[in-house]
């Protein structure tokens, strides 16, 4: 099952991973750490209520019981990893702790992707796929430096994918809602889901008894049975996660934990969606109101002057353009997902690439609400680039330019993350590794690699990421004078020139 | 084909992304004062040579880590201290930076390492095989260039402990590469560079020596070409001797520093053969100092006499009238290189554990044609290596690069003898099972109170007794070498 090339590929993969331990951790570490020590010290009552540090339990509960189970072996490890007051406790043996257990927990990744492979078949390029989603950039940067837990909850993602492309929809539709109740990002992709399952798994056909020549009709009874069955399962998995908190009473005070509103529009750093595009035509029309005050002298909102970006996160107020509310990018969410519910619903009857239209449409829901979802932030890029990833191992043309577009714009975007000089040669010798592989690598269904498949055009943007490089990062900042915020924004929109490039392509490719 | 395109950059990426991770972890001396260990040194010696004159360097508070490398090596402290400078002076500002350790700092001197390795080691590498086994497929070739890249012990060394050994290797490799090129005089101007750079270079200086004087007697104009080495030797060392001419004292102090004699028969423990029978025989106690050196000295040659001289035979020798080929000459150094360096470590005075690097170079370099001893030797050089890495808290590098070249070597597109003796492959893995054995005890049972260095010293014993079969094997190997004739075109020419 697990054959030796592939263990040879994990080993790979760990030996670089357990190198990145003493590298850069971000604030994210502090706050599991927080949760091992909320879930091991405090009774499950006072898990989501505990506000001793800032860093509060805000994910579904399963991923407090993984918390908790972790700080067991914590415990034992060293028992002040799990002190409730120990408040950045960072020492070398929490580190190497928590380390390891994001460098295990990514196996389930690794068994995922071993899943996928052999459910597409065993083929090479599904191979090559799967490893270039393992050792991903995204994960070696976001998991193992900055410190999350990504590998983990992506692994579920594919395990659900995996079955789906089995055929095990119930299957996949109940690791679906798991993945939910451990972390809810995921419910961007849930009207994907939930419109395949219904239309895949709840609606079974069988041939007509009086006409069988003109086709099947809906067998209601069928079909209402194994509605149930996937609301069973559902509610069974959701009652499981919330249920203990429905008992005490404390779902209103989930409920504000998990969504919590009062951020801005852009996070600090604006993530590449059509957002920051917003933003900086906003910039450039306060610029160009210098030199025509007949633009907008009345209306410019001097307050939007000094407001975003300036690395605070409150709420975003644009001076020239109007400003934007969460309803507004809910609605706008909305309709950019409606060409994922076209996937779906014109694939109906195409029984056989079901799973594939279905991760096609998971892609577009994923990304509908990266380019116009509220406070989105840059490391949402992997909801897309992983279910992409599964479909290169079968690519168009089309899908594989728009793959090597988004990856490389996408996986760049990640880069003011890691932000340390110490960091500077990681990021950028990863990121151009994986992009030498995946554009020599891959290859379409009719044989051309991937930077062959690339129009002029979108080899120059690729390419073009490298004096991006050298200007944001390698230039000292005392060249900048007092825009001290242009590198950061020039990474912004140049990669979201990218990403907003490839959601037009993927919505052609798949859609239309 | 599209591979083979990558191949290259991917693994030059890799082997930098690899050497910086190493990086990113402790070095020799970390926050341990007073005297702090070799990064504290090769940063004092940046701050010395930018602000002192060169008439003062080797003189400076010896006994704060006194310059005790050869000149080039001081050019290079001159120049990175320069470097450090401009960018930041308290980093080099005189007797005010001794033990500064900040997060920038041990960045820049980590860069300085990988420069100078990038810039004299790895084009080495390359050149070297892109030009040789051209008959090999393209995948074995790059495996090569990949493992010799990602070898670790001179990455945990260089990279973690933090030295420079990699610009005296790469000059050694540059050496191999202009005898294979036949460009002789090059080729010894290489070698002085080495040579000036660390005196280590010296355990390999009577194979190189051997082959040269070969090619002398070899070559029809022999006389002339042994003058002209000497006038680039000569010249070479000038060069670099050339800020110190004037004095004599001066001159006198520098070798004093270089070649410092009043040290013992070994220092630490080491996998030398001195060491190992020290634990049995104490030598130290039974000996003086003057009369154990002679014996380091003839043991020495005896074991390196071999080689040289069937080295320079087999170069000078000419069967009707044919010459050896330079790929089979330069070969045949190869091993001289190997068997030479590593009767030095094995007898010689005062060596380090880290000079178990010299040997290792050229023996990567037979990879090809030794898979599977060059692949064992580098693993027990690795386990010789881990008590000084164990100091330096690199355990974790250690066994991520232990077992990565583990992994490595066996993976299909590095070539596995094929006709390896059964034997051969029960005997590495009970090397494998006893070293492990010894790393476990190590973690698990606390030493005896009266033995508290008994797992330091099973290191050594079992390292040295692997060395000293490598060395026969590897002296075997040199002496039934099968050696192609082919007829050499300039003496064709010389028949017609």
């Amino acid at each position: 099952m697990v054959g030796a090339k592939s263990i040879a590929f994990l080993c790979v993969g760990l030996g670089i991973k357990f190198l990145l331990w003493p590298a850069y951790h971000s604030t994210d570490f502090e706050v599991h750490r927080n949760w091992l020590a909320i879930t091991n010290s405090l009774p499950l009552s006072k898990w989501y209520f505990e506000d001793g540090s800032e860093w509060t339990l805000d994910y579904p509960p399963f991923f407090a019981w993984l918390e908790w189970v972790l700080s067991l072996a914590a415990r034992w490890w060293d028992p002040r990893i799990v002190q409730l007051d120990n408040l950045g406790y960072a020492a070398r043996s929490c580190v190497e702790f928590q380390r390891l257990t994001v460098i295990l927990s990514e196996l389930v990744l690794f068994a995922a992707l071993g899943r996928f492979v052999k459910a597409s078949g065993g083929t090479r390029q599904s191979q090559i796929a799967a490893g270039l989603t393992f050792l991903s950039p995204g994960f070696l940067f976001v998991d193992h430096v900055h410190f999350q837990y990504n590998g983990f909850l992506f692994g579920i993602l594919v395990y659900s994918l995996a079955f789906a492309m089995e055929g095990r929809d119930l299957l996949a539709g109940t690791m679906f809602a798991v993945l939910l109740c451990f972390k809810h990002i995921f419910v961007y992709i849930a009207p994907a889901y939930f419109i395949y399952l219904v239309l895949n798994y709840c609606s079974v056909f069988r041939p007509r008894r009086r006409q069988p020549v003109s086709g099947c009709a809906l067998d209601a009874g069928a079909s209402a049975w194994r509605l149930a069955k996937l609301g069973t399962a559902v509610v069974v998995v959701f009652a499981v996660a919330f249920g203990p908190f429905a008992a005490l009473g404390q779902l209103p005070q989930l409920a504000s934990r998990l969504f919590p509103f009062k951020r801005g529009l852009c996070h600090a750093y604006w993530a590449p969606n059509f957002w920051a595009l917003y933003a900086f035509a906003d910039r450039l029309l306060i610029l160009a109101s210098r030199f025509m005050p007949a633009l907008g002298s009345a209306r410019i909102d001097l307050s939007g002057l000094a407001a975003s970006t300036r690395g605070l996160v409150g709420d975003t107020s644009f001076a020239v353009l109007p400003d934007i509310p969460p309803i507004a990018t809910f609605i706008a969410t909305l309709v950019a997902q409606i060409p994922a519910y076209a996937v779906l619903v014109r694939s109906k009857n195409k029984k056989q690439r079901g799973h594939q239209r279905f991760i096609q449409a998971v892609v577009l829901c994923a990304y509908a609400s990266y380019m116009f979802g509220w406070h989105v932030h840059e490391k949402a890029i992997l909801l897309i680039l992983v279910p992409l990833g599964l479909l290169t191992a079968k690519p168009t043309p089309g899908t594989l330019r728009m793959f090597a577009m988004l990856s490389t714009a996408g996986y760049y975007s990640l880069f003011p993350l890691l932000f340390g000089t110490q960091e500077l040669l990681i990021k950028a010798a990863v990121l151009l590794i994986w992009v030498l592989c995946a554009l020599a690598l891959l290859k379409s269904d009719r044989g051309v690699s991937a930077w062959r498949c690339l129009l002029r055009a979108e080899r120059l943007y690729v390419l073009g990421h490298i004096p991006l490089f050298v200007a944001t990062e390698l230039l000292p900042s005392c060249a900048f004078g007092r825009l001290q915020f242009l590198p950061l924004a020039l990474v912004s929109v140049y990669t979201a020139l990218g990403v907003t490039y490839s959601w037009l392509g993927l919505v052609y490719e798949f859609a239309l | 084909e599209n591979a083979q395109a990558i191949a290259l950059p991917v693994t030059l990426l890799f082997a930098l992304l690899v050497r910086w991770c190493v990086a990113l972890h402790g070095y020799s001396g970390h926050g341990s004062p007073p005297l702090y260990g070799d990064f504290e040194a090769q940063g004092h010696w940046m701050e010395l040579t930018v602000h002192l004159s060169p008439s003062k360097w080797y003189f400076y508070d010896l006994s704060y880590w006194g310059l005790d490398y050869p000149p080039l090596t001081a050019f290079q402290s001159w120049a990175c201290g320069w470097v450090a400078h401009l960018i930041e002076p308290s980093w080099v500002a005189l007797d005010q930076s001794r033990g500064i350790e900040t997060h920038m700092s041990k960045l820049f001197m980590r860069c300085t390492v990988i420069v100078l390795e990038a810039l004299v080691y790895v084009p080495a590498v390359v050149l070297l095989f892109k030009s040789r086994h051209l008959q090999a497929n393209w995948i074995v070739r790059q495996a090569s260039i990949f493992s010799i890249l990602l070898q670790p012990c001179l990455i945990l060394i260089d990279h973690g402990h933090f030295q420079y050994n990699s610009v005296m290797l790469g000059f050694l490799l540059w050496t191999v590469y202009f005898a294979a090129r036949e460009q002789y005089l090059v080729m010894a101007a290489c070698f002085c560079c080495s040579l000036m750079f660390k005196q280590m270079a010296l355990y390999f200086a009577p194979a190189v020596f051997a082959f040269l004087l070969a090619k002398c007697f070899r070559s029809p104009y022999g006389v002339r070409l042994f003058v002209q080495l000497g006038l680039v030797v000569i010249g070479t060392f000038g060069v670099m001797v050339l800020p110190w001419m004037g004095s004599s004292a001066q001159l006198q102090q520098i070798l004093v520093r270089v070649f410092p004699v009043a040290r013992g028969l070994y220092e630490d423990k080491v996998a030398n053969v001195w060491c190992a029978v020290n634990v049995a025989v104490k030598l130290r106690s039974m000996f003086s100092a003057p009369v154990l050196l002679r014996l380091a000295a003839v043991a020495t040659s005896i074991a390196f006499a071999p080689s040289c001289i069937h080295l320079f035979l087999a170069v000078k020798r000419s069967v009707a009238g044919q010459a050896l080929v330079a790929a089979d000459a330069v070969k045949l150094l190869c091993y001289a290189l190997v068997n030479c360096s590593l009767a030095f470590f094995l007898f010689s005075f005062q060596v380090h554990e880290k000079s178990i690097l010299l040997p290792l170079a050229p023996a990567l370099l037979l990879i090809h044609e030794e898979p599977w001893a060059v692949n064992w030797f580098v693993q027990v050089a690795l386990f010789s290596l881990y008590p000084l890495l164990f100091k330096d808290g690199l355990q974790i590098p250690y066994w991520v690069m232990a077992i990565g070249w583990s992994m490595l070597r066996s993976c299909p597109a590095c070539p596995a003898d094929k006709r390896t003796p059964l034997a051969v492959l029960n005997a590495q893995w009970m090397s494998t099972l006893v070293m492990v054995a010894i790393h476990a005890a190590n973690m698990l049972v606390p030493p005896p109170p009266s033995l508290p260095d008994l797992y330091v010293v099973l290191n050594v014993l079992f390292s040295c007794a692997m060395f000293v079969l490598f060395f026969a094997y590897f002296n075997y190997r040199q002496l039934t070498l099968a050696l192609v004739r082919v007829r050499a075109t300039r003496s064709k020419k010389k028949d017609n």
